[in-house]
């Protein structure tokens, strides 16, 4: 009797929750939880992953067994003159898809903060983040269109000449970067909208007292104080901009003669139409590699905001 | 010399200009930042014919846009827009349910090296597409389930799941614990706790999820490219780019018709539920991937 209270008393004071039911069951009870969600993502995520980066290892058509070949699709990428390409467009793109969008999405925060129909406002420069980038980068071929588009017609008011807006490197990448500045400057807007609503008034009010003018209170007060959130911001935009595809995709395909192509792109023309899947997996690791550090550098910024907060 | 002008006393009452100005500077961005959308759906207004032959500046002279719209629909839009309802209502359904089960068993029912699993579910959002593309387009072929919607189902639970795993175990983690011990003192078991007392408590995060994995299954276009090539199977993206493939050259209206259609469904989520899209830009993660 006294031993069997003890036990109880001891096993309450261990394991504060005391559950009814068979110990055996309960112990297998999390994993009927888990595994499910698991497996989805091992089966459907991890696994693929896995075999991509063996598959990068290899010469691999699709149709004939694929054959070890060390690190050569790699030293033939560095050769390939359309990767070169590709490398570089990602590059610009990369760039250009952290400057344009973060630095406007953070103007536009500012100007929008506080005035009378900001909630108006805001949403209408939202509303290209809520629609899809393949539907955006049809928009813009439309706008970019040669003969009737609205962008030559308007140039044309001005008696400035039609420009082929997506028929001529290197001016078709930046075309798609303007469309992808338009759609993705909400995001960011919102996102330093966040920040602005979190500052402390104080220092705000102090600066006011003391005789700052609009522009010095936004360049050494506002901005320094938003830092977490422009640093958080310029990573992702990183990271989305390094894999941008649909709008690529939809607007040029990667052409005039492979000319506007990113590496989403190239990977996929190699994998999907040229079926050079080791080739293609090869992009795809080198794609994989460069996300994982900016990813890296994006979450450990997040988490030490949440800590703060 | 306007530095001196600006005095302190303007910012503590900001003057009736000062105040003007910044709406009036405003109101010229949201108006610059509207007008592609505004000028093609005037656009969407014209007849084929019409399109053709002004520049995409001039007013309308026709009005087409029933027949723009019907064509759209025709054309290949209907198949791929009802793929998609079902995509994105059952992918987000199924993934915000499997996430929160296993949200729950992590975080609530302590799963041995919790850290662990969390991580192997969370790692699917860290690597980029391209990684999974050749195999899941092989592994589908093979096991035919390529260019079916079990296929395309089956794949948008699982690209969901990591991210709303992320979401839970953060719901999960602030539920106060005496809650869950109060209902195993009354005998309880594991799932009469996850049905009966936090599933109506993680409403909130939930609706968020199913909002923004609904959005990003909407608008993938990857995806539906390599895994799919029917007509009654691809997603409405697809759909829509083959559209713009075949038509965009002779019939613009319709395509830009059918732009407006796909873009529709997500646009009305997003005005009629703006305050759940901003709560989920506080979760850190903006765009839910």
């Amino acid at each position: 009797m006294t031993d069997a209270t003890t036990t109880t008393r001891t096993l309450t004071t261990a394991r504060p929750v005391a559950r009814p039911g068979n110990r055996l069951l309960q112990r297998a009870e999390p994993y009927l939880y888990v595994l499910p969600a698991a497996i989805f993502v091992v089966a459907f995520l991890l696994y693929p992953m896995v075999l991509t980066v063996i598959r990068s290892f290899t010469h691999d058509d699709g149709i004939t067994a694929p054959q070890f070949a060390g690190l050569q699709n790699f030293t033939d990428l560095f050769a390939d003159p359309h990767f070169l390409v590709s490398l570089n467009n990602t590059f610009i793109w990369t760039i250009a898809a952290v400057v344009l969008p973060v630095t406007l999405g953070l103007i536009f925060a500012i100007t929008l903060n506080g005035v009378r129909w900001s909630g108006f406002f805001k949403s209408i420069i939202y509303l290209p983040a809520t629609i899809s980038a393949a539907a955006v980068g049809i928009l813009f071929s439309f706008i970019f269109g040669y003969d009737n588009g609205a962008l030559n017609s308007l140039l044309n008011v001005f008696g400035i000449h039609n420009v082929r807006w997506l028929f001529e490197a290197p001016i078709n990448s930046y075309s798609m970067i303007g469309a992808y500045t338009w759609q993705s400057t909400g995001l960011n807007m919102m996102l330093f909208l966040v920040g602005l609503q979190g500052l402390p008034q104080e220092p705000l009010e102090a600066a006011k007292l003391d005789g700052c003018t609009p522009f010095g209170l936004v360049w050494r007060i506002i901005i320094p104080m938003l830092m977490p959130y422009v640093v958080i911001a310029t990573l992702l935009a990183v990271v989305n901009g390094f894999k941008v595809f649909d709008q690529i995709w939809v607007m040029t395909q990667g052409g005039p003669g492979r000319s506007s192509e990113t590496l989403a792109v190239t990977m996929y023309r190699e994998g999907f139409i040229m079926f050079n899947q080791g080739y293609s997996a090869a992009i795809a690791v080198i794609i994989a590699l460069a996300a994982l550090i900016f990813s890296y550098f994006y979450l450990r910024s997040v988490l030490d905001q949440e800590k703060q907060i | 010399m306007t530095t001196v002008a600006v005095s302190a006393a303007d910012y503590r009452q900001p003057g009736l200009v000062r105040r003007n100005m910044g709406f009036v500077v405003a109101a010229i961005l949201a108006i610059f930042w509207i007008a592609p959308i505004a000028i093609l759906a005037m656009n969407a207004l014209k007849s084929p014919n019409d399109f053709l032959m002004t520049s995409n500046l001039t007013p309308p002279s026709t009005f087409n846009l029933l027949v723009n719209l019907q064509h759209a629909w025709a054309k290949g839009l209907s198949g791929g827009f009802i793929n998609s309802l079902i995509y994105g209502l059952v992918g987000s359904a199924g993934a915000v349910a499997l996430a929160s089960l296993a949200a729950f068993g992590i975080v609530r029912l302590k799963i041995p090296r919790g850290l662990f699993w969390f991580l192997l579910i969370y790692s699917g959002t860290i690597w980029p597409f391209q990684m999974y593309l050749i195999p899941l387009f092989n592994a589908y072929l093979q096991t035919g389930i390529y260019d079916t919607k079990l296929g395309m189902i089956a794949f948008y639970i699982a690209i969901c799941i990591p991210f709303c795993t992320f979401v839970m175990r953060g719901f999960f983690l602030t539920v106060p614990w005496e809650i869950q011990e109060a209902a195993y003192v009354d005998g309880a078991g594991s799932w009469t706790v996850f049905w009966n007392i936090m599933f109506p408590m993680a409403r909130a995060p939930m609706i968020l999820l199913l909002l923004i994995q609904f959005t990003w299954i909407w608008n993938d276009l990857l995806f539906g490219l390599v895994l799919s090539k029917s007509a009654s199977v691809r997603p409405v993206m697809v759909a829509l780019v083959g559209m713009q493939g075949v038509y965009g050259a002779q019939d613009g209206p319709s395509v830009i018709a059918a732009t407006l259609i796909c873009s529709a469904p997500t646009l009305i989520l997003f005005l009629f539920l703006q305050r759940y899209f901003v709560r989920g830009l506080t979760l850190g993660v903006g765009g839910g991937r």
